[in-house]
């Protein structure tokens, strides 16, 4: 049996070409689906750094201001506060009306799009800057470089639960009983979470190799913004393609989602759900295979 | 000593892509492919050997020989383009302290992080925490952030963690000279340790008195080929060989280097009163050194030194005309360097005596005479049966019979 410091067994490079059975998955396994549950198995082996890594972002980042904490709620609340004036003072438009529901309200509207949008996109930036800048620890030190990224999500979904607390009382005091939706909700964030996994290690790997893909996300990032239903809602949209986009993209199709069990108060239709089960495992099975393929040539890159 | 083997690698060739430019941009990968000029460097070619369980095993070579591509690929951080590495034990390989610790967080919360990386278990952690604080002498610094702390405190505590990982194959990349000196006593204390313990150890280093005292085999890497293999005392030596400059090779084995304005001729040694050079004295006999030395031209307030050596490669003494004050102007012409010690507690054995010329900052070299004289020490008064000098010890045990 041959161990790493990780407690694994250990055979860097190949034997005879058999595959290498290094423990972290960085091996070459060729099918999606068997690396992806290596990852979640090795996610689950290496919890306890997961766990101190994760408790590292969330301890780190607001260091050194004296509001603290308080900056993660200030963000959306300011984009919030834009967007309604320039949506009901400006173009003079009416809010969506939730359908059980009956809530009319730009302000929670917006919010319960883009508090699960901002997860995504910010795991996803924050995942690219998080392996660049482990570099000074791949390259001095073996271990299993997608709990850089996994970290930056955990991080990332305990701030979403925060946020969501405040979202929450809003919402109750607008008289919209969302106390009941939460489970749901919760379990279509785990699948955006998986969705925003797969995204963050493709395009975190690719940065390793070409650091346009850092640039290029924050372009994409906000196109995507735009495309998403966030600041209207999709049945307003004329055009056929930007509708089907907006209700069936990748992110079109988590916002809505979450629009129909906050904002609505109703069960997503089953098609859609569908559609968010097998987009959430299948980009993270993706994912993995594309950051499993190239992470065992990080240390040589950086 | 049971011999397994803990670490194997076999036929590893690792080369790199040196770019002309480095090219990270995705215009540059779909413009032109040609403008992707590189070449192939070989920094590892068909590098075989096994690290044996319970040994002390050194790795020496120049810079950029491919010790730290071969450190690299054996702790697995990076892939080698042919062959494998096969580790058998708990391995953890310190190529940097402290990688991985954050300065915001404190040096409590560092150790935890650091030792997680470093693949310990939370309760593994929680066990070793105290044992770690304590080898830091850190007690009253743990809370606070480690950008507060000094490079020395800061380098103390990474050690302190890596060395409480508990590996049983420890891979070691040039770190023994960290802290000050009474720490890297502790650390010092720490591999004997380990070694007694008998877990294995690879030593990759420049400082051959290390090699030569705690490693049980060596390998020699020049150019990513092993050029030697075995006997850590005779790789060093042949490494220094090849290592020293112009040299000049005697019929003895006498190897001199140096600039040459000075030259020590030869080196006489007298026992006693004895007007008749010998090569043997006996233990706390009196001995004269006389150093004949022939100066081309004139040299300016030269340094005459000697140092004595035992077969095992431990300097037992290097004392030089600077440490006593004594200083000429300038020396020019024929002559000869009297050193007379009224009693050397050497004993018994064959030690090798090299003499140095040197310039006043010892830094410049005129003349260093390696094996300048080979002598015996034979039986005498202390005699003692361990050791290489006798501080004439008088015993006495008190107590109930």
């Amino acid at each position: 049996m041959s161990w790493s410091a990780h407690g694994e067994l250990i055979e860097v490079g190949e034997r005879h070409s058999t595959p290498p059975g290094r423990g972290c998955g960085c091996g070459r396994q060729s099918r999606p689906y068997t690396v992806a549950r290596m990852s979640l198995r090795s996610a689950m082996a290496h919890r306890n750094l997961l766990y101190l890594l994760s408790l590292k972002e969330l301890r780190t980042r607001y260091k050194k201001s004296v509001l603290g904490w308080a900056w993660s709620l200030f963000n959306p609340l300011s984009q919030m506060l834009i967007f309604t004036v320039i949506f009901i003072y400006v173009f003079k438009a009416s809010p969506p009306i939730g359908d059980p529901g009956g809530l009319k309200n730009f302000p929670l509207y917006f919010l319960s799009g883009l508090l699960p949008f901002n997860f995504f996109s910010v795991s996803v930036g924050v995942s690219i800057g998080a392996v660049q800048g482990g570099a000074g620890l791949i390259k001095k030190v073996q271990f299993p470089h997608e709990h850089l990224v996994f970290s930056v999500i955990v991080a990332q979904f305990v701030t979403l639960m925060i946020e969501m607390i405040i979202l929450t009382a809003a919402m109750l005091i607008a008289g919209n009983q969302v106390l009941p939706w939460l489970p749901l909700f919760f379990i279509v964030m785990v699948f955006l979470g998986l969705f925003s996994t797969g995204v963050a290690l493709m395009l975190s790997a690719a940065n390793v190799f070409y650091h346009d893909v850092n640039y290029l996300w924050g372009i994409l990032s906000q196109i995507l913004f735009y495309a998403t239903p966030i600041i209207y809602a999709p049945a307003t949209i004329e055009l056929g393609v930007l509708k089907l986009l907006a209700n069936y993209g990748p992110t079109g199709s988590f916002i809505t989602a979450s629009h129909n069990i906050l904002y609505d108060l109703r069960v997503p239709g089953i098609g859609r759900l569908a559609q968010l089960v097998i987009l959430g495992v299948g980009t993270f099975a993706l994912g993995s295979w594309v950051f499993n393929r190239l992470s065992p040539r990080f240390a040589e890159e950086m | 000593m049971a011999h397994g083997i803990a670490l194997q690698v076999e036929h590893l060739t690792k080369s790199f892509r040196l770019h002309s430019e480095k090219n990270n941009s995705l215009k540059q990968l779909i413009a032109g492919k040609k403008r992707n000029k590189y070449e192939d460097f070989v920094a590892l070619k068909d590098v075989t050997f096994d690290v044996l369980e319970g040994e002390v095993f050194g790795v020496i070579g120049q810079n950029g020989s491919g010790k730290s591509t071969l450190l690299k690929c054996m702790a697995g951080i990076l892939q080698p383009n042919e062959g494998f590495v096969k580790v058998t034990k708990r391995m953890s390989a310190l190529l940097e302290l402290g990688a991985g610790f954050h300065p915001e967080l404190s040096g409590r919360d560092n150790v935890f992080l650091n030792a997680a990386i470093l693949g310990m278990t939370r309760r593994d952690i929680a066990s070793h925490f105290d044992d770690i604080v304590e080898f830091s002498g850190l007690e009253s610094f743990i809370d606070s952030p480690v950008k507060t702390y000094s490079t020395g405190m800061y380098v103390r505590l990474a050690f302190a963690v890596a060395i409480n990982v508990d590996p049983q194959l420890l891979i070691i990349d040039e770190i023994l000279a960290v802290g000050d000196v009474t720490f890297q006593q502790k650390c010092m204390e720490k591999f004997v340790d380990f070694r007694n313990e008998g877990r294995t150890i690879v030593l990759v280093t420049h400082a051959m008195n290390s090699v030569k005292d705690m490693c049980d085999r060596a390998i020699w890497l020049k150019h990513g080929v092993i050029t030697g293999e075995g006997d850590p005392a005779e790789l060093v030596e042949a490494y220094t060989e090849q290592m020293l400059g112009d040299r000049t090779r005697g019929a003895d084995g006498i190897v001199r280097r140096g600039s040459g304005e000075i030259e020590i001729e030869r080196v006489e040694m007298f026992a006693g009163t004895s007007e008749i050079a010998v090569k043997r004295f006996r233990t706390s006999e009196s001995v004269r050194l006389r150093l004949h030395y022939k100066a081309n031209k004139p040299v300016p307030k030269p340094i005459f030194g000697f140092s004595i050596e035992s077969l095992g490669g431990a300097t037992v003494t290097s004392p030089c005309t600077r440490d006593v004050g004594l200083l000429p102007d300038r020396i020019a012409g024929s002559g000869y360097v009297d050193v007379v010690m009224d009693m050397v507690p050497l004993l018994p054995g064959t030690y090798d005596l090299h003499t140095t010329v040197t310039d006043f900052n010892r830094q410049h070299e005129y003349d260093v005479l390696h094996l300048a004289l080979r002598f015996d020490v034979m039986t005498g008064k202390p005699y003692e049966t361990g050791g290489l000098i006798s501080f004439a010890p008088r015993w006495s045990i008190e107590g109930g019979q």
